[in-house]
This record gives structure tokens, sequence and C-alpha cells, in this order.
């Protein structure tokens, strides 16, 4: 009797969260998972039958889907580079000192202050040449023929929502990336330009050793992020024109929320988050290598 | 090696004078030791003639080169920062290479200064580790063997032994000395620590409020200080002062006791000045003879070698350094004398020494 109490002591103690844990996060997932195998229809009453593999199978056989797939390695990766390289560019010109850097710190921080459907329907007008002026713009450096709305047409339609999606996370790096800049000694550059390190060398052999897990920890997190991230899609061309901004993620939310069928967008879930762990369990692999090669 | 000239140097942050008209020449091969507290303008001269700080106004020359507006890295200056600043992603070796890599020197080359310069500081067995394995002491080392595999024109120092234990910064101190002494390379060496400049130094020049107060070999600063600051910035136990004013050509404190004035000191009667003595100047005498005062014992403490004692003397807390142990206990009424022939005669309104 002594013996069991001594055993649970442990359990009991950390049994408030746990019970937390499992409520919060574990019950909606295991249900989430089990409307994958199941044939769940809001607008069919005599639904909710188990399906074992059907949609799977269904999944295999879906042209939209792989379509879908494509359009979001596509989408996420042109996102996360373009908001990286523009992040840090934008760090290391607040890291250093000049007239007005608070102010200027804090508009350039402003984007990730809007609410990402009022961003896309922002980005989505500007996109419009009767509203909005960059289609006029494109026009007359020479890159659209006329001033359309590539917003509508199948090669460029893509490129509307991840403009956007740059524009709205650029801040997110520099944010990140600035706070690692600005853990950086200040004697370290300077040892170095007394050793005689010109400005490219010491961003190469300073700045960059000590960015990187900072880099690697903060792309890995955006990917999945952004992999996930639909509302820009939505607002801005709901997928179209032809499924040619359809991404996994809204082709889930067209599932569940147009077609009402939650057993295939349970199941078109299911394979994302198996895409995205599988891509995390890689980069974690990949940081511990680093880790301690060194 | 290399001399350096330092004229009419000024230096401003924006509005805030931090450097005032600094002149100071440093002879080729010399050890040079900027002392003062913080904020005093010391490390920021130095980092002036690494060429890390812009100068405001005035001249520096390395040789006969005017460097003003010479990159740091084409002074041929080496710098020991005071947290080693040491690349913590390149092992030892790539560390103390760094330099000469991004110079171009040949390979040979650069192993055989790396050799000697490991060798000379004992870090050989610890080539191919990176900072972040190494101990304060050892760090230390390496950002030294960073700067002499070189050969630079001179040697700058910021602080480099503030950041070890007292028992590790003595022996970096005397290793620095040997260093100097076989490498004789001239150096500039910052430290806010009197005693690092007393032991380091060819010269002081002690710094306060971005102005040189005073210029010497160290004994020189420690027995004849030019004003207040350096007499009670040098030495510690630092040094009693008494403050008083000319009667009669004798000095009397505040509370009414007489001071006699040492020889060769002219004083103007009614003249405000600071009497300053070094606890080791004090004696205790057995009773009461010419010259001397009762006090009363205040606190007693032991150093081991010696003892500070303190009494209450001349309205004020007077410190006693002695030899003799359990020369006084607290409470103890005793009779003190002060060496006439060692006293520090300071003007008031100047501060500066008058005799």
């Amino acid at each position: 009797m002594q013996k069991i109490a001594t055993r649970l002591e442990p359990w009991l103690y950390s049994a408030p969260v746990l019970i937390l844990i499992v409520a919060i996060m574990l019950v909606p997932l295991a249900l989430g998972v089990s409307y994958a195998f199941r044939d769940i229809r809001l607008l069919n009453p005599f639904s909710g039958a188990f399906v074992g593999f059907k949609h799977f199978r269904e999944l295999a056989g879906d042209g939209a889907f792989r379509g879908a797939l494509v359009n979001t390695l596509w989408w996420t990766f042109s996102s996360v580079i373009l908001q990286f390289l523009f992040g840090l560019i934008l760090a290391l010109l607040l890291n250093r000192p000049f007239k007005g850097r608070a102010l200027a710190q804090a508009l350039c921080f402003l984007p990730w202050a809007v609410p990402s459907f009022l961003s896309g329907l922002d980005w989505a007008w500007m996109f419009n040449p009767v509203v909005g002026p960059i289609p006029h713009w494109l026009y007359a450096l020479g890159i659209l023929s006329e001033p359309s709305n590539i917003l509508s047409d199948p090669e460029t339609a893509m490129w509307g929502p991840i403009v956007a999606n740059v524009w709205w996370g650029i801040p997110f790096f520099a944010i990140t990336m600035l706070a690692a800049l600005q853990a950086i000694p200040k004697d370290l550059y300077e040892a170095a330009e007394i050793d005689g390190a010109g400005p490219i060398e010491r961003f190469r052999s300073i700045t960059v050793p000590f960015l990187a897990p900072t880099m690697a920890i903060s792309i890995l997190l955006r990917t999945v992020w952004i992999a996930n991230f639909a509302d820009l899609i939505i607002v801005m061309t709901n997928g179209g024109p032809a499924d040619r901004t359809q991404i996994v993620a809204s082709y889930i939310f067209t599932q569940a929320f147009r077609r009402l069928d939650f057993g295939y967008a349970s199941a078109i879930a299911l394979v994302l988050l198996v895409l995205l762990l599988a891509y995390s369990m890689l980069i974690v692999v990949l940081r511990q290598t680093m880790l301690t090669r060194h | 090696m290399a001399s350096i000239t330092i004229q009419s140097i000024t230096k401003t942050f924006g509005t805030v004078p931090v450097l005032n008209d600094i002149d100071l020449s440093i002879a080729d091969g010399e050890f040079v030791v900027l002392v003062g507290p913080s904020g005093c303008g010391k490390s920021t001269l130095l980092r002036m003639i690494a060429g890390l700080e812009d100068i405001t106004a005035g001249e520096i020359r390395i040789d006969d080169r005017r460097i003003n507006e010479v990159a740091p890295k084409d002074r041929d200056i080496a710098m020991v920062f005071q947290s080693y600043a040491l690349y913590p992603h390149m092992t030892v070796a790539d560390n103390m290479s760094y330099s000469l890599k991004l110079r171009k020197t040949a390979r040979e080359k650069i192993t055989d200064a790396i050799g000697a310069a490991a060798g000379k500081l004992g870090l050989d067995p610890l080539l191919e580790r990176r900072p972040k394995a190494l101990s304060g002491g050892q760090r230390q080392r390496v950002a030294m063997g960073r700067a002499i595999v070189r050969h630079p024109k001179a040697f700058l120092f910021d602080e480099p032994l503030s950041n070890l234990d007292a028992r590790l910064r003595e022996q970096m101190r005397a290793e620095i000395k040997r260093l100097h002494k076989s490498i004789g390379a001239t150096s500039v060496y910052v430290t806010h620590d009197q005693i690092e400049a007393m032991t380091l130094a060819d010269r002081i020049v002690a710094m306060h409020g971005g102005i040189i107060q005073q210029v010497g070999n160290p004994l020189d600063l420690y027995d004849r200080p030019a004003n207040l600051f350096v007499a009670g910035f040098i030495g510690s136990p630092a040094m009693n002062f008494v403050e008083g004013h000319c009667r009669a050509g004798a000095i009397e404190t505040d509370d009414g006791s007489k001071i006699a004035v040492p020889d060769g000191v002219h004083l103007k009667d009614g003249q405000a000045v600071t009497v300053g003595v070094r606890p080791e100047h004090v004696r205790i005498v057995a009773g009461p003879e010419a010259g001397s005062y009762a006090a009363r014992v205040d606190l007693v403490e032991p150093t081991g070698f010696g003892t500070i004692v303190h009494v209450r003397l001349l309205g004020q807390d007077l410190k006693i350094y002695t030899l003799e142990r359990g020369a006084a206990e607290v409470g103890q009424p005793l009779h003190i004398a002060l060496d006439g022939a060692r006293l520090h005669i300071f003007d008031r309104e100047t501060t500066n020494r008058i005799g």
C-alpha cells in the first residue's frame, strides 16, 4: 500500500497539468484524426460511419490535391526565403545607430500588427488596376504589357499572396534577427577590424556564425507556420484562378467550409501534419548534427 | 616597434567633453600605463590610438606618421580587450592566425608564428580547442597570443586583467611584465587598478576628468604626487588627508591640533591646505613625545603581512599601517606621530602640491 502511494505521488502532483494537456491538446487532436477515417458531411444527416482508408484512396487520385501540394511548396519556400532575406537586411540596417532609429524600428514592425485579413484585402486592392497603383507601376516599368490584375492571371496569381505574405512577415524575421544581432559583443567586430577584416569579412566570420542558430530555428518555425497559413490566399484569390493558388491549407478550408466535407478535410489535414512533422524532424536532426560537430 | 606621439588630443561625445587637450609621448619600447577611475577618459584615449574612436581635435602619430585618418588595420597595432574578444567559433589556432591569414601571410610563416607564440604562452596543448572550452586565464593568454603573432608596432591593452580573479590577475600581471621584457614592444596599458599600474609601468599616466593629472615613473607618483587626486588614487591603503589652515608658522587643523610645517615648505598665513600622510608614515609611539597625538583605536584590520589600524584623530578617520602584530586593540588609547619628512602639503583651493 505504502509502495503504491510512493509510486503514485509524482503522478498526483503533475496530474492537474497532465489532465489539462490531455483535455486541451490530445482530445481534439485524436478527434480530428478520427474524422479522417469517418464519413462526416454536414449536409448529410445520415453520415458519420467509419469508412477506413476511403478518404486516403480518394486523395491519392485527387489531382487538385497534388496541385495544391506543389503550390504549397512554391508558396512556402518563396515566402520564407524572401521574408528571411528582407528581414535580415532590415535587421542589419536597424542594428547600426542613426538618428530616429527608435521611430524607424517601430514603423518597420508595424505590418506585424496588421490583421492578416486586412493586409490581404489591402494588397488585393493594390493589385486591382481600378483602385490600386501597382499594375500601373508594373506597366510603366515594362513588366506588364497592360495594367491588368496579376491576381486574375493564372500564370502570375501566386505572386500576389506571396508579395502580401512577404510584406506581412518581414518584421518577424527582422525582430528575431535584430535581437540576435544585438547579442553579438561589439568587441568582436573591433578586434576583427584591428585584425584587418573588412566589412564583408566581418559579416562572414562573425555575424553569420553568431546568427546561424537563430536563422535555423526561425526559418523552421516560419516554414511550418506559412505552410499552414491560408488567410491571405483565402482573402485575395480564394485558391483561384483555376486552382493556381490553391495550397493544401486553403484546400482543407475549401473542403471543410465550402463543401462541408469534414471527413475528407480531416484526411488532408492529417497528410499535411505528417509532412510537416517529417520536415521538422529533419531540421531538428540537421541542427543536432551541426551542434555536435561544433 | 615604434614611438607614439599624442598631441593636443580632444574628444567630445556629442557635447560631452571626454578628453581635454591631452599631450603625451611614448618612447619606443616603453610600457606606459594609463590609470584613473571609471570615466576618466583612459579607455577612450586608448581606443583613439587603436582607431576605434574618431579624434575630435589634435593629432596622433606612430613614429612620424600621422594616423588620425588611418584605418585600424593599417596602423599596425594589436589590442587585447577586457572581454578578450576571442572568436567563439574558431579554435585557438584559428583565433591566433586570423589576422595573418587576412594579411595573406604564407602558410609556413603562420605555422611558425603560432608555434612561437604558443610556446611563449604555454598554449601548445590548447591549440585545437575553442574558447568556450578554456578557463579565464587561458582565454587571456590566447588574447595575448593573438596580439603577439603579428609582431605589431605597438600593443594596446584595455583592462585585460579585470575579468580574472585576484590570484590569476597577480600571475598574469607578472607574465605580462615578463613578456614585455622579452619582446620589448611599445605598450599602452589601461587599468583602474593602481597596483597593476605601479607594478607594470615604466611610466604611469594618471588621468581624471579627461585631463592628465601627472606623468612619471611609479615611485615618483607615489613619493611626490602632483595633486590631491593622484595622492588619493595611488597607494593602498589610501593616503590620509587632514584639512587645516596655516597659522603662525604651523598648520592648525579644524579641531585645533597643530602640525609642524615641513622644512622647505613656504605657506602664507591663513592659507587653506590639506596635509596628506600615507598610513605607513604614521607611527604608533610608546608615550607622549614632541609632536605626538593621543588617539583611540576605532577599528583594526589585519591583512596578514601588516595591520591597518583606524583611529579617530584630528577630527576624522586616520589609518595607520603597521608591520607590528597586536600593536593595537579596539578602544585602546595610544599615541601616534607623523613622519614629518614625508608629509605632503596641498593647496586646498588649487589641489596642487605645495611641498
